[in-house]
């Protein structure tokens, strides 16, 4: 069963997205905070990271970088979420290293493929 | 003292003095000669005379030899005074009887030898010799020697009455002249005097007195004209000197005033741009506060959903599809208004790219699939099997067909819904034309005008009906402007609607800035008139100074178009061909030397007359970098409208020569009858 931790400070979207991930059969820990997704992100060791980029703390970038400057977490996929569709914001959760990008209100269904999509990839490699 | 540097009063005395003077002295002292001579010439004779008296008389006595009674002859001369010696020589010249006037010194002795009959003037003294004869027969020789006292004394007494003369007479010219001198000194001291105090006060209105009417009177009056001369002008240059003052005040008030509305201007400017950046970070922000709670919404009812389906219980299904459906209305309506602030705000990028046309338009029709079917319509894709590749921002192309796709379905029931998609050459420029058609409910003429308005669907009932967020089309809109196309609609009610977008094959990756500036720019031009015809870039960074060109030159009958920069202006150059371009030199970033050099350099610009328009007095080197008239601010309008004329006449003439048009052919004429170029598309 696929562990994905999902780092995300509102409370409704958390529980609500945690709550479908569930349904989708995966297993979800989950982090309120920067620091505290980046501590349970090298305890987990999670299958894949769902990360806000707004977050109280610490924020999404540097949670991203910490983790993918790290030889421990840097395989763990990171999908970015955040509620900005701004080109910059998208070029900068790039450049901060994640695996993959999608825009808050999450449409699950698109959500779910890319999250099986770097499941598989994961698998494989 | 020198005599030249006397006083006129003085001199004149002088002359008078002197000229009496010398002439009273002369004619007294040649009278008292001539009297003096014809008197001494008189004693002569009277003593001649007196001698022959005596030599008659002695004449027997000395015949005789009778010393006693020639002695007694003798002292009868007791009688003259001035007969001071006398004496009677024998013939054969010895001193024969003598006599000597008692208590006079005598100058010397006796001759001692007689001589012939003679007189003669000797040291004062007058000596007379008489022959003595006797019955014509020689007997001696008679001396006489007088003192001429009565010369002498007649001499003086002369001499004194001269001076006293001379003196009294003197004394009259002096008098006389002093007062008569005044009829020539006091006119000319007096003009003197006036002349001190005009230059001394320089008070011109003060005028000379004219006492006579000779030439001082003349020259008096000459002088008083020359003042009435000089005071005019004086007023007068007073008065312009005042004008010049007031005028100068009122330019400094004015200049105060416009730095003054600068600065305003230029807060305002700056406050309107800051309440610009905190409009577009608050729309963000908000977009992104609203999408927040939308997430939850959507979200909880899609899993709702996804539950109700898993466990069978579908009775709520519909009603949480209806909740989803709002959500994603207002999470659309949320991201168009995003789109349109960001296009206000002018953040919009263009994100240029070549991509296949033909991938493209197949990828949007699956997605559109739904929304065909929805409303059982019937789709038809018309385009050319090799269409090829574009170059623009794939995304906003997307966007503007999906919108009017969509549109096309929402307003269309049963009907069919058509894309045609082909190239199209026009104005010099390679176009891709999309068309979307429907035969849906179709759009009135007034519906139409405010079609691409914000917020402006043609029907509020529609909204109700229809749903959708009014801002597609306005977006849409905006989009194709960006990539510097048009978008066009052709419909009428009940008749369904055909919008046609064109979009050029190369879009650019111009400022979203500039492409704003462009498009206002180009809105205030009246569509149908030549691009260059009438127009006038006026480029200069003071607002005042193109504000004033442009009211002037508008008034004029020209279209002005103002540029604030260099970069600005050359921009406009290039796009408006103007008929004369006039540039300021002293501007920020680029001067006007720059500007001028790149005008020239382009081979496009080289031909548009520039005037400098500038403070700056360089007429050389506005000439060798190009510039075919050179004005100093502030301008004489009537000059620079003449000049403006001049250069049109010549460019139509010039015009009228390479087109080969009849002689007669008439500069106005030609204007009114050139066609409008396509210099692009039009734009709504």
């Amino acid at each position: 069963m696929p562990k994905i931790l999902l780092v995300e400070d509102n409370e409704m979207n958390r529980d609500m997205l945690s709550r479908r991930l569930e349904r989708k059969g995966h297993r979800v820990v989950v982090a309120q905070d920067g620091r505290q997704g980046y501590l349970l992100a090298r305890s987990e060791r999670p299958d894949l990271i769902l990360m806000d980029l707004s977050l109280p703390v610490m924020d999404g970038w540097e949670v991203t970088r910490l983790l993918k400057a790290n030889g421990n977490t840097r395989h763990i996929p990171i999908i970015v979420l955040t509620a900005h569709a701004l080109v910059s914001d998208r070029e900068k959760a790039f450049e901060a290293g994640c695996d993959d990008y999608d825009t808050k209100p999450v449409e699950f269904g698109r959500l779910s493929e890319k999250i099986e999509n770097l499941l598989v990839v994961r698998k494989l490699s | 003292m020198n005599l030249q540097n006397l006083s006129i009063k003085r001199k004149l005395m002088l002359i008078i003095m002197l000229t009496s003077s010398v002439a009273l002295i002369l004619s007294s002292v040649s009278f008292l000669i001539y009297d003096l001579m014809s008197f001494r010439r008189q004693l002569s004779q009277d003593l001649m005379t007196q001698a022959e008296i005596i030599g008659f008389n002695s004449g027997a006595a000395m015949a005789f030899k009778d010393e006693a009674a020639a002695t007694a002859t003798l002292s009868a001369l007791k009688a003259k005074e001035d007969v001071v010696a006398a004496a009677l020589y024998s013939p054969k010249g010895k001193i024969f009887a003598h006599y000597f006037q008692a208590n006079k010194s005598l100058p010397s002795s006796l001759p001692l030898r007689s001589q012939e009959s003679t007189y003669r003037f000797e040291g004062g003294y007058l000596q007379v010799f008489q022959q003595v004869t006797m019955n014509g027969e020689r007997v001696g020789t008679l001396y006489l020697l007088s003192d001429m006292r009565q010369w002498n004394i007649r001499a003086k007494r002369y001499t004194g009455i001269i001076v006293i003369v001379v003196l009294i007479c003197g004394s009259l010219a002096l008098l006389l002249s002093s007062k008569l001198q005044k009829l020539i000194s006091k006119p000319i001291l007096h003009l003197e005097d006036t002349m001190r105090t005009v230059s001394s006060n320089k008070n011109y209105e003060i005028r000379a007195t004219r006492f006579y009417g000779d030439e001082i009177g003349r020259l008096i009056d000459g002088f008083n004209t020359m003042l009435s001369e000089i005071q005019l002008r004086d007023t007068a240059l007073q008065r312009a000197n005042n004008e010049l003052q007031t005028s100068t005040h009122e330019l400094e008030v004015e200049i105060v005033h416009r730095k003054r509305t600068q600065e305003e201007l230029l807060t305002a400017k700056q406050a309107a741009e800051q309440a610009s950046r905190a409009k577009s970070a608050f729309l963000a922000n908000m977009s992104h506060e609203l999408r927040t709670p939308l997430n939850a919404i959507i979200g909880y009812s899609e899993m709702l959903e996804e539950e109700m389906q898993d466990s069978g219980k579908i009775s709520n299904v519909l009603d949480l599809q209806k909740i989803q459906a709002a959500g994603k209305h207002l999470l659309a309506l949320i991201n168009d208004v995003l789109d349109l602030s960001k296009i206000e705000a002018g953040k919009m990028q263009l994100n240029i790219e070549a991509f296949e046309i033909a991938s493209m338009i197949e990828e949007m029709v699956t997605t559109l699939k739904p929304a065909i079917a929805k409303n059982a319509n019937e789709f038809q894709l018309r385009m050319p099997e090799h269409i090829g590749t574009m170059r623009a921002d794939v995304t906003k192309v997307r966007q503007i067909l999906l919108n009017l796709l969509s549109n096309a379905c929402k307003f269309t029931d049963r009907g069919t819904i058509s894309l045609d998609v082909d190239r199209l050459r026009s104005a010099g420029q390679d176009w891709i034309r999309f068309r979307v058609g429907d035969t849906g409910i179709g759009i009135s003429a007034e519906q139409q005008e405010n079609l691409f308005q914000e917020f402006a669907q043609a029907d509020i009932s529609i909204a109700r009906k229809y749903g959708g967020t009014g801002l597609g089309l306005a977006i849409s809109h905006r989009f194709v402007q960006l990539m510097k196309g048009r978008i066009t609609v052709e419909s009428a009610p009940g008749q369904g609607a055909v919008f046609t977008v064109h979009l050029p094959v190369q879009a650019t990756t111009e400022q979203v800035e500039s492409a704003r500036y462009v498009e206002k720019v180009s809105s205030e031009a009246a569509p149908e008139a030549t691009p260059d015809a009438d127009t006038i870039l006026v480029i200069d960074d003071d607002l005042a100074v193109r504000d004033l060109m442009s009211r002037s030159l508008t008034k004029m009958g020209f279209r002005v178009v103002a540029a604030a920069s260099g970069e600005e202006g050359l921009l406009l150059a290039k796009q408006l061909h103007p008929l004369v371009i006039t540039l300021d030199v002293i501007m920020p970033d680029w001067d006007g030397w720059t500007v001028l050099n790149k005008l020239k350099a382009d081979s496009d610009l080289a031909e548009i007359p520039v005037i400098m328009v500038t403070i700056v007095d360089n007429e050389a080197m506005g000439r060798d970098l190009g510039a075919s008239s050179y004005l100093i601010k502030p301008v004489d309008r009537e000059r620079l409208v003449t000049l403006i004329e001049k250069h049109r006449a010549s460019r139509f003439s010039t015009a009228a020569k390479t087109s080969a048009l009849p002689a007669n052919w008439s500069s106005k004429g030609q204007k009114n009858s050139r066609k409008p170029e396509a210099v692009g598309p039009r734009r709504h």
